[in-house]
């Protein structure tokens, strides 16, 4: 079963990269990247969206397509897209999972009490794209997002229950460079959840892993209130999370 | 979900090495030259003022959510009323039934409550509850008078000059229904005399008993459905107008403080603004008897829930900065404002880059140098609700996220009970390294209280040259904090008057030289949320003994020289008059 699950994002990614979007999206695609290569985003957004309606559940043109949203600061604009597109396409992951996104990334510049209102509207579209797909990055999408909420709605031992399922459905199939994001998030999740000895141990085994990774030996270095800093630096809402889901399709295996 | 790049932690580094490297000659009796003292006593019953302060009780619908909003009434201003050279306190309270206090200074470091024997104690009833108070001479007779600012019907007390007062309200021309919370008196057109600028939290509807439960703020980032500013022009004859609008100030916000300045010193005083769930805003003066609203270019729109407005040079060099305090908590990070003032009337936030960005949910911040190191430091109140164990969070965040909530309805609310909101937090005394960042020094000095703490007056209540500092808090008593710096760095400090400019000399700015360094004080007219600190202006000098030159710039435009006069002194100075043969003030007791 978890076995299963786990392959089921590579192998969609391997089918999209393989078989490639339906031609005219790609063509779409295509004028979108012209455009965005000459900072007409205007134009970009309207080919983004024209690609993305013709191949809904395609990562790549939904991650750019968000991420060109942010530079032309449009973030009403992606909302009202994906909130249409999501109720042509109810029951596409990667459709909630990017509006859960859109809303992720307006985040930022929202005052703070619509950023929790932006926050639970997400929550809310990263749990429908994980009922819809058991896939590693909607686990761990969700999980990060729960450890992001105060203490006070003991939300991070959700979190940290996603993260873990995302990190079995990693250890499950080939290594991927970005699978280094779930010890770094699980472990923040038990320190959050003051399980110290629990964050230091998946630290550490992250770093088996993935001996270069100067976050995850910056943690295990720091103790204590310089831990604490760091760990809550990494989830000030007013600071931009990058959503830029591009390593899904360049990572290499690690 | 990788992050942006970030590190706070080598700016902090780095302005800590620079505060280090340049500190200026004078930078002496810091806070580190003796670590294990604690330089503030708590002397509130002993000195007799430690009467608490009491909420609102409500009977209306809505009763639950609006006892909280009388937690606001909590205030103290500071003048000598009685001219005895010692500075005398007004404290508010906000049940219907509670008297307000005139804790007349003895000269001992001790207090009587002389507010009924003086005719200002009875500022609550049924339809009015006490919210803040402004000593202001209004009537240029070198008295001050007091304005008790109420939610409800505001009341003019004029000063008769023999410890009693007289309520002057209807002919003033100030009988107005306003929900006031705040209030300072500046001299907008320098035509001599103070001006009154009210700032108002709910719009102006009878909330005791509301016809209508849309009252409440239509959004918790940009409601415009608050009491806004209310201006008065001084008539010079005891009376006042309202010139709200002709003089440009339109803003509807929640106002919870106000707070001028000349930020550009081009001798006209500018206003900030500091706005509950939404936008502050920054006016400059024209010099005409107009302001324009420059919010965009200065400061920005912000979405935070301003409390407070305070200006000061904390960096010394030559221009007011403002410090505003917002809410910052586990569940809100909004973050304070500290606006260096950039030098072309607009501002940078530096708040974080200084250490004094998170001060919880924040109340009244002051500045003032507590070491008399010549740095100004910054005092800040903080805490909503401490009350049970259980959060209100929770419950306000199932308001918000409701579709559709119409936030204006009082009913939609939750009742917060027995809950805590942001309570049992820290005060925080920052102590300023050096002009680049600040440190927290509260605990070491027993300043740290965890009361809902809402204003603060910085006074040198015992004329000592070191500036103590009363404390209100919601719903409990008062703190009494008496200076005992045992450095003894050095200080001046001067007593204005103005002649041809208003007589308290509001907006007098004093621009002290020694030792290559020159400070930039100024009186202000009761600037900070629930408090109105001395006029008086002070002077930290560390090591300095010797000044170079100390000149005054009068609201009139006058600018007058002052001799090399010693320093730990205080000097009263009389606008244009002869400066040759100037003895140090002393008290008259």
């Amino acid at each position: 079963m978890i076995r299963n699950l786990s392959y089921s994002l590579s192998v969609f990614l391997a089918v999209c990269l393989l078989c490639g979007p339906a031609r005219a999206a790609d063509s779409d695609y295509q004028q979108a990247i012209k455009a965005m290569g000459s900072k007409d985003y205007a134009n970009a957004l309207h080919y983004f969206e024209s690609a993305i309606t013709d191949d809904p559940d395609n990562l790549r043109y939904s991650s750019e397509y968000r991420q060109a949203a942010i530079k032309s600061k449009d973030f009403d604009r992606s909302l009202n897209f994906f909130e249409k597109l999501a109720a042509t396409k109810p029951q596409s992951a990667n459709v909630h999972l990017n509006f859960g996104f859109a809303y992720v990334d307006k985040i930022p510049v929202a005052g703070s009490i619509t950023q929790v209102i932006l926050a639970n509207k997400a929550l809310t579209e990263f749990t429908k794209a994980v009922e819809l797909e058991s896939a590693w990055i909607n686990f761990y999408t969700r999980g990060m997002s729960y450890l992001f909420w105060p203490k006070v709605f003991n939300r991070a031992p959700m979190g940290v229950a996603d993260l873990e399922k995302a990190l079995k459905i990693q250890a499950a199939g080939p290594k991927k460079s970005y699978y280094v994001k779930t010890y770094l998030a699980l472990g923040d999740g038990y320190w959050k959840t003051d399980q110290l000895e629990k964050a230091r141990s998946i630290w550490r085994e992250g770093l088996k892993q993935f001996p270069d990774n100067q976050q995850l030996k910056e943690r295990l270095d720091r103790q204590g209130d310089d831990l604490q800093k760091l760990i809550e630096t990494n989830f000030d809402p007013n600071k931009r999370v990058d959503t830029d889901l591009r390593e899904l399709w360049t990572s290499s295996q690690n | 979900m990788r992050r942006l790049p970030h590190n706070p932690a080598l700016a902090l580094l780095l302005a800590a090495l620079m505060s280090v490297w340049c500190a200026p000659a004078g930078h002496a009796g810091s806070a580190q030259d003796q670590p294990s003292q604690r330089w503030f006593e708590d002397v509130t019953h002993k000195a007799g003022v430690a009467a608490r302060h009491h909420t609102r009780r409500f009977d209306n619908p809505y009763a639950e959510i609006m006892q909280g909003y009388t937690r606001l009434g909590a205030a103290v201003a500071v003048a000598d009323f009685d001219g005895d050279g010692f500075e005398d306190v007004f404290v508010t309270d906000s049940c219907s039934t509670c008297k307000n206090h005139l804790y007349r200074n003895n000269g001992n470091f001790t207090f009587t409550d002389v507010a009924e024997k003086a005719g200002v104690a009875n500022g609550n009833d049924e339809a009015n509850a006490s919210a803040g108070a402004l000593w202001f001479d209004y009537n240029n007779d070198g008295l001050p008078d007091l304005f008790v600012v109420r939610f409800g019907h505001s009341i003019l007390y004029q000063n008769l000059g023999n410890g009693k007062f007289r309520d002057v309200t209807k002919e003033a021309g100030l009988d107005r229904y306003m929900n006031a919370i705040k209030a300072i008196a500046f001299d907008y057109d320098n035509d001599g005399y103070v001006d009154l600028f009210i700032g108002c939290y709910f719009q102006p509807i009878n909330i005791f008993h509301p016809g209508t439960p849309r009252f409440f703020p239509e959004s918790f980032e940009n409601a415009n459905n608050g009491g806004g500013v209310v201006v008065f022009h001084n008539n010079r004859n005891g009376t006042f107008t309202e010139v709200t609008d002709r003089v440009g100030i339109h803003t509807t916000g929640w106002t919870l403080d106000l707070g001028h300045g000349d930020a550009n010193n081009d001798g006209w005083e500018d206003l900030y603004v500091a706005n509950d769930f939404g936008t502050d805003r920054f006016y400059v003066n024209n010099g005409n008897g107009t302001f324009s609203d420059k919010t965009e270019t200065a400061i920005g729109f912000d979405t935070k829930k301003g409390m407070n407005a305070d200006w000061g040079d904390f960096d010394n060099d030559g221009l007011l900065d403002i410090y505003v305090t917002n809410i910052t908590d586990d569940y809100m990070r909004e973050g304070n404002f500290l606006w260096h003032n950039n030098g072309n009337l607009t501002f940078t936030d530096i708040s974080r880059e200084t250490g004094t960005d998170d001060t919880g949910w924040g109340w009244a911040g002051k500045f003032f140098d507590y070491d008399n190191d010549g740095w100004l430091d910054l005092y800040v109140m903080n805490g909503w609700v401490s009350a049970g164990k259980e959060s209100y969070v929770p419950d306000i965040f199932a308001m918000v996220t409701k579709p559709d909530i119409d936030f204006a309805d009082a009913r939609n609310w939750p009742p917060i009970g027995d809950k805590s909101l942001s309570g049992y937090q820290k005060k925080r005394l920052f102590h300023n390294e050096g002009g680049h960042i600040f440190k927290d020094e509260a605990a070491r000095h027993g300043l740290d209280s965890t009361r809902d703490g809402r204003g603060i007056a910085v006074a040198d209540f015992d004329n000592d040259g070191r500036l103590d500092l009363f404390v209100t808090n919601a719903d409990d008593e008062p703190f009494l904090y008496r200076n005992i710096l045992p450095t003894g760095a050095h200080w001046m400090g001067f007593l204005l008057e103005g002649t041809k400019s208003n007589r308290a000399a509001v907006g007098a700015q004093v621009r002290l030289t020694a030792n290559g360094q020159t400070w930039l004080r100024y009186v202000n007219g009761g600037n900070g949320f629930a408090s109105q600190s001395t006029t008086r202006v002070h002077f930290g000098l560390g090591k300095n003994t010797k000044i170079t030159s100390i000149e005054i710039r009068w609201p009139s435009g006058l600018k007058q020289m002052l001799p090399a006069l010693p320093v730990d002194h205080w000097y009263k100075i009389v606008e244009g008059q002869a400066t040759t043969n100037i003895q140090p003030w002393e008290a008259k007791r």
